[in-house]
C-alpha cells in the first residue's frame, strides 16, 4: 500500500496510518477464549475512499521538511554511535501540502558489501551505500510493513546520513538520493546530520533533494562538456536544500515543560554557605540548565579539520583536471592522425581523379580511428559543490568566532573595546 | 525529574526459580530516544484503547548487571478486553529480529505500557517478558509505565517483578511489581538536539527552525545578558536594603568575579591577532578555492562565443578553449598541450 498522501482532510490521514484489519492470527497469551477480530466497516469505507481519491497536487514541490522530536533524537543517537564512520537509515512520514512531515525513522543494518557497490573503491564504507543496497530495500519494506501495524505513518519519505564537517557531497550521496527519487517515490529527501558540528553544541541537520535538471542529466549519465553546455547545468544546481523545522508533539512538549520544573518553581531560600551553592542538587541535576558551550572559543580543531578537507578537495580537483587534460591530449593526437589520413586520402583521390578512377570514400576514417571517450565531469561538479559547502560552513563559523574573539578582547583590554 | 513518591530501594526480590546471579539493587537509565518513542506511540494509539504496550531494548552493564540502559523501544500491538488480553507475539518477535539486525548490541530488557495502572494483565505480560526462552531470563524484565493522561503531568515509573505465592494455577497472571529508581540520561551529542526541542517548546506552533551558528551565539549572549541583569538587580536590591543580604551569595559572586584572568594586554593583543589571522585566513582560502574551482570548471565548459573582454584570465581561457573546440570539431591539429593551462595556473595561485 503505497498511498501518496493527497487530500488533507483529517480522516483521510487517519485512514492512511490505520492498520488494515488483516486476519493474520496473533498468538494469544491467555487461553480463555478466542475472539475473532471484527473488521470495522467504517474503516473499510474510508480506505476505499482513500484509494480511489484522485491524486491532487502530485507535482507541487516540496516546500519544507518538518522533523518530529523523535526523529531528531533517533538520528542523533544513531549517527553519534557510528561516528566517525557513516551511519544511514530510513525515514518514514507523510507529505502534507508540500510539507514533508517526517515522523519516525529506523537505522539500516550494516551489511556485507553487495557486489554492485564495489566500484566505490576509495574510502569505501558499506553503510554509505546501504540505502540503495538490495538487502536493505527488503529490510526497509519489512520494517515499514511492521510499523504500519502500529499506526506509524508508513510511507517511505527518504533517508538520512551522518557527515563530518559537511563532507557529504560525494558520489555515494548522489547515487543514494537518485535511487530514492527515481525508484521509490519522487518526493523523498536526504537528511544530513553533521555529527562534528552538533557536538559543538549547535544542532546541524539539513535536508536535500536532487534538482529535476540534475535528475534528468544523471539518468542519461552524460556529463560531457557538450552536454553540460547544452543543459547549462552548474554545480550549484545539483542539490536543492529544503528548510527544516523541528516539531514537538503535545506529549513531548508536556514532558519537556515538566523537566526544569524544579528550578523554575518560585524563589529559593537563601543559601547558608558557598559550598551549598556549588553543590546544590537542584542545580546540579537540572538536565536542561543552560550551558554556554556555544560561547566557548574553540577554533583550532575546527580550522585544521576544514583545512584538511579543503586540501582533499584540491587533490580531487587536480586529479580530475589532469584526467581531463590527458583526455584532451589523446584526443588531439587522434585528431592529428585523422587529419593526416584525410589529407592523404584527398591526395590519393586527386590522383585517382586524374587517372579517371572512381574516388575512394573520404569518411572511412570513422572506422579506422576511435576517438577517446570524454571523462565524466560529474566528479568535478560534485567536488565544486563540496567546496562550496565547506566555504559556506567556514563563513558561518568565522562570523560567530570573530564576534566572540572581539568581545573577549574588548573585555580583557580595558579601555579598548568599551564603547558604552 | 522529581520522583512522584519516595521509596527505599534496597535490593532485588529473590528470583522465582533457578539461580539469579545477584540481588544487588538495580538502576534503570532511560534514554530520551526510548521515551520519545513511547510518547509517540501513545499519540498513535487506537482511539478505543486506553493503553498501548511495547518492547524496551537496551544494554546491561557488564560487571554485575546492576544497571540497565534503555536505548530504544518499539510498539507492539495488543488488544485488551475486560477478561482477556491479546499480545501480538509474532509481531514482537519479528520486530525484535529486525531491530537486532540494525543494532546487534541491544537486547530485550523489558516492556512499557502507557498507563500507570498495574493489573492482572500487566502481571501476565510481565511474566511473559521475563520468562525463559524468549524473555529476559535469568535477568529481571523491567516494566516502565508512562502515564500520559490529558491534563496531567507525564508520570514515568519503572518496576521489576517477583512472583508471589498464590495458588499455582494463578502463578502465570500474578506478580509483585517492585518500583526501582530510574533516571533519564542523555549523552553529550544529544544535548544539541534537546536544546533545539527546548526552543520549540515555548512556541505556540510547537515548531522551530534549526538555528545557524550566529543565531545560536545571539541566543547564548541574550541568555547571559539576562542572567547578568538578574544578578545585578539582586545586588542592587541588597545595596538598597530591599532584599535580605546573604553572605554566602556575596562570597560566591566574589569568587566568580575573581575568575576573570589577569593578563598582560600585550599578550592578549598578540594571541588575539594570531588567532584572528588563522580564522580569517582559512575563511579567505576556502572562498578563494571555491572561486578558483568554479572558474576552472567554467572554463572547461565555457561557451564558444564567450566574450573577449572578460579580463585577462577569462580571455586567455576562452581563446584556448576556442582553439580546442575548433580542433575537436574541425579535426585540426596541434597546440593541444596547453588547453588546461588556465586551470593549473589558477590552482598554482592558491
Amino acid at each position: 500500500m503505497s498511498l501518496s498522501p493527497t487530500k488533507q482532510s483529517d480522516h483521510e490521514r487517519q485512514v492512511q496510518v490505520r492498520k488494515p484489519f488483516t486476519d493474520d492470527h496473533n498468538s494469544i497469551l491467555t487461553g480463555e477464549q478466542y475472539l475473532v477480530r471484527q473488521p470495522v466497516a467504517i474503516y473499510l469505507g474510508y480506505s476505499i475512499m482513500a484509494t480511489t481519491a484522485p491524486i491532487v497536487e502530485k507535482d507541487a514541490p516540496l516546500k519544507a521538511v518538518q522533523l518530529e522530536a523523535l526523529v531528531v533524537m533517533k538520528v542523533i543517537k544513531h549517527c553519534a554511535s557510528r561516528f566517525p564512520t557513516t551511519a544511514t537509515g530510513s525515514l518514514v512520514g507523510m507529505d502534507i501540502n508540500g510539507t514533508l512531515e517526517i515522523t519516525n525513522t529506523f537505522p539500516f543494518p550494516v551489511v556485507d558489501l553487495p557486489p554492485e557497490a564495489q566500484y566505490e573503491q576509495q574510502h569505501f564504507n558499506s553503510a554509505a551505500a546501504a540505502p540503495r543496497a538490495k538487502s536493505n530495500t527488503a529490510y526497509q519494506t519489512e520494517m515499514i510493513r511492521m510499523l504500519r501495524e502500529v499506526n506509524v505513518d508508513a510511507n517511505n519519505v527518504g533517508w538520512y546520513t551522518s557527515a563530518n564537517l559537511g563532507n557529504f557531497v560525494n558520489a555515494n550521496f548522489i547515487e543514494n538520493q537518485y535511487h530514492y527519487q527515481k525508484e521509490l517515490n519522487e518526493r523523498t529527501v536526504a537528511l544530513v546530520h553533521d555529527v562534528s558540528r552538533s557536538s559543538q553544541g549547535i544542532l546541524s541537520i539539513k535536508a536535500f533533494r536532487l534538482s529535476p535538471q540534475f535528475m534528468t542529466a544523471y539518468k542519461e549519465n552524460k556529463f560531457t562538456t557538450e552536454n553540460l553546455l547544452k543543459s547549462g547545468l552548474k554545480y550549484t544546481d545539483i542539490l536543492v536544500e529544503i528548510p527544516v523545522t523541528v516539531h514537538n508533539s503535545h506529549l513531548v512538549n508536556t514532558f519537556l515543560h515538566q523537566v526544569p520544573r524544579m528550578l523554575a518553581s518560585g524563589a529559593m531560600k537563601p543559601p547558608t554557605s558557598v559550598d551549598e551553592i556549588e553543590n546544590n542538587p537542584v542545580v546540579k541535576n537540572d538536565t536542561l540548565a543552560p550551558t554556554f558551550e556555544s560561547l566557548s572559543i574553540n577554533i583550532d580543531p575546527y580550522l585544521s579539520q576544514t583545512a584538511d578537507n579543503l586540501l582533499d578537495s584540491i587533490e580531487t580537483h587536480h586529479v580530475e583536471s589532469n584526467n581531463f587534460s590527458y583526455y584532451q591530449r589523446a584526443l588531439a593526437r587522434e585528431q592529428a592522425k585523422i587529419q593526416q589520413w584525410q589529407a592523404k586520402r584527398k591526395a590519393e583521390n586527386a590522383a585517382r581523379a586524374l587517372s579517371k578512377q572512381a574516388p575512394l570514400p573520404e569518411d572511412e576514417w570513422q572506422k579506422l580511428f576511435k576517438l577517446p571517450t570524454e571523462p565524466s565531469r560529474l566528479e568535478s561538479m560534485l567536488n565544486s559543490r563540496q567546496v562550496e559547502q565547506y566555504a559556506r560552513q567556514v563563513d558561518g563559523f568565522v562570523a560567530a568566532t570573530s564576534g566572540k574573539m572581539f568581545s573577549v578582547r574588548g573585555n580583557l583590554l580595558p579601555g579598548d573595546g568599551k564603547e558604552e | 525529574m522529581a520522583e512522584q513518591d519516595g521509596f527505599i530501594h534496597l535490593g532485588r526480590p529473590l528470583p522465582s526459580a533457578g539461580a539469579q546471579p545477584t540481588i544487588a539493587p538495580l538502576r534503570v537509565v532511560i534514554q530520551p530516544q526510548a521515551l520519545f518513542s513511547i510518547l509517540d506511540h501513545c499519540t498513535r494509539r487506537p482511539l478505543d484503547q486506553p493503553r498501548v504496550i511495547g518492547t524496551l531494548l537496551g544494554t546491561r552493564s557488564d560487571a554485575d548487571e546492576s544497571q540497565i540502559v534503555v536505548h530504544s523501544s518499539f510498539a507492539v500491538s495488543h488488544t485488551e478486553t475486560t477478561d482477556q488480553v491479546e499480545v501480538d507475539m509474532e509481531y514482537q518477535k519479528a520486530m525484535l529480529a529486525l531491530h537486532l539486525r540494525a543494532s546487534p548490541k541491544e537486547v530485550l530488557v523489558g516492556w512499557y505500557a502507557t498507563s500507570s495502572e498495574l493489573n492482572t494483565f500487566s502481571a501476565l505480560i510481565q511474566n511473559h517478558y521475563s520468562s525463559q526462552g524468549e524473555g529476559t531470563y535469568p535477568y529481571p524484565a523491567i516494566h516502565v509505565t508512562v502515564a500520559c493522561e490529558p491534563g496531567k503531568d507525564i508520570e514515568v515509573r519503572s518496576y521489576i517483578s517477583s512472583s508471589v505465592g498464590v495458588s499455582p494455577e494463578r502463578a502465570a497472571d500474578s506478580a509483585a511489581f517492585i518500583p526501582v529508581p530510574y533516571t533519564v540520561n542523555y549523552s553529550e551529542t544529544d544535548r544539541a538536539g534537546i536544546e533545539t526541542l527546548e526552543n520549540a517548546k515555548d512556541n505556540d506552533s510547537q515548531t522551530t527552525t534549526v538555528l545557524t551558528e550566529i543565531e545560536n551565539l545571539e541566543r547564548s549572549l541574550e541568555d547571559t545578558l539576562g542572567m547578568l541583569d538578574r544578578v545585578s538587580k539582586y545586588v542592587e536590591n541588597v545595596v538598597e536594603e530591599e532584599t535580605e543580604p546573604s553572605t554566602a551569595l556575596g562570597q560566591f559572586l566574589l569568587n566568580t568575579l575573581a575568575l576573570a584572568p589577569k593578563v598582560d594586554p600585550a599578550d592578549i593583543e598578540k594571541d588575539f591577532n594570531n588567532h584572528i589571522q588563522d580564522v580569517l585566513t582559512v575563511s579567505y582560502l576556502a572562498n578563494m578555492i571555491r572561486t578558483q574551482m568554479d572558474l576552472s570548471n567554467r572554463l572547461a565548459t565555457a561557451q564558444l562565443t564567450m566574450g573577449s573582454g572578460d579580463g585577462a584570465a577569462a580571455g586567455a581561457g576562452s581563446t584556448e578553449k576556442d582553439g580546442r573546440r575548433q580542433n575537436r570539431q574541425g579535426g585540426g591539429g596541434g597546440g593541444q598541450t596547453r588547453q588546461n593551462r588556465a586551470e593549473s595556473v589558477s590552482l598554482a595561485n592558491i
